[in-house]
């Protein structure tokens, strides 16, 4: 089993080897710190330790709320969904229905573009479980035009080299065919760049 | 659209559906391992005896808490008395149970150690603070070395 016995068995020879440790002000002897059992896989297969096991079922639904939902829904008809604060004149993507800078509620929906700029990107060479990629993934926020400044979201950037990107980089996105959308944020596959190299 | 006009059909929200994927071992440890499979194999008990202060320790462990000193592993009876007890009339759903159930915080006989586990074959109203419990283990065909290994507890009579 790969373990050592380090004679914590009642049975076996009490250990020699004791240190002194100081507790407070006082000295307490203590006994040899049992070294540790390294597990392998075999142990839990043939059960020669014991362990408790369990999969825990976790559910969870998110909503999206008012204004994401008309934004998605807008989405899966290829326009980009956008709300306007009447009084500081923004236009913000993602839509939301308050203005949280005039603390007003948003009182119109426009259309912005589908094109952007790249305000800040970076280049992910691991999946979530860190493990490799074979093409890294470029991943950028985008500043969508139409909308006020710095009013953007975060999505992938393709069709382009990971040394090509820069910030101020013009994009547009490239959708999912129409009877392919489903009214999510992947219904735009990734945004390439604009301009013709 | 004015924002005051609110969504009242929430099949119109967008949601999304997701399951978190989980998996966890809890290995019992060194004294776990001990008193589990003596629990499977042989239907017994084990605490474990402090060499120094004598504290005898249920469930057993590896030193004594109290001066560090090295233990040594008793056998116990399995028996001890109830020193607190709830009944149990839902479901973690919160539904209600057809048949409640009894949990005990049992004082081991021969340690210094308790224990919170099931009673069985006794009626709510019969139960005592101070009664004297002995275990009700599974066939030993059917035990795989885990808490659930010990059925339940009823009363000595």
């Amino acid at each position: 089993m790969g373990r050592s016995d380090a004679g914590w068995n009642g049975n076996s020879s009490l250990k020699q080897e004791v240190i002194v440790m100081a507790v407070g002000k006082k000295n307490i002897s203590a006994p040899p710190y049992v070294e540790g059992h390294e597990l392998e896989l075999e142990d839990f297969e043939n059960k020669t330790i014991t362990y408790v096991e369990d999969y825990p079922d976790i559910r969870y639904q998110f909503t999206a709320g008012q204004a994401i939902s008309r934004f998605l829904r807008g989405l899966k008809e290829g326009k980009i969904l956008a709300t306007k604060c009447s009084k500081c004149r923004r236009v913000m993507v993602p839509p939301r229905t308050f203005c949280e800078l005039c603390f007003k509620p948003a009182d119109e929906w426009v259309e912005v573009k589908d094109t952007g700029t790249v305000e800040t990107f970076s280049i992910s060479y691991i999946d979530p479980d860190a493990k490799p990629l074979d093409e890294p993934e470029i991943v950028a926020v985008i500043s969508i035009d139409g909308a006020s400044p710095k009013m953007g979201i975060l999505h992938k950037l393709g069709e382009v080299e990971p040394d090509r990107v820069y910030i101020g980089m013009k994009v547009k996105a490239v959708w999912k065919p129409e009877s392919e959308r489903e009214g999510m944020i992947t219904d735009i596959k990734y945004w390439k760049p604009l301009e013709v190299e | 659209m004015v924002f005051n006009e609110k969504i009242v059909n929430p099949a119109e929200l967008r949601h999304v559906e997701g399951k978190i994927e989980l998996y966890w071992v809890y290995t019992s440890g060194e004294a776990g391992d001990v008193f589990f499979k003596k629990l499977r194999d042989e239907g017994k008990f084990t605490a474990s005896k402090c060499r120094k202060c004598g504290h005898v320790f249920f469930p057993p462990r590896i030193y004594c808490e109290f001066d560090f000193s090295e233990t040594e592993y008793v056998e116990v009876s399995g028996e001890g008395c109830i020193l607190a007890f709830s009944v149990v009339m839902y479901d973690p759903d919160g539904n209600r149970l057809e048949n409640p159930e009894i949990y005990a915080l049992i004082g081991m006989e021969g340690t210094d150690g308790k224990m919170i586990h099931l009673l069985g074959e006794i009626d709510p109203e019969n139960i005592e603070i101070g009664m004297k419990v002995k275990p009700v283990l599974r066939p030993q065909d059917q035990r795989e070395g885990k808490i659930t290994d010990i059925l339940y507890f009823k009363p000595v009579s």
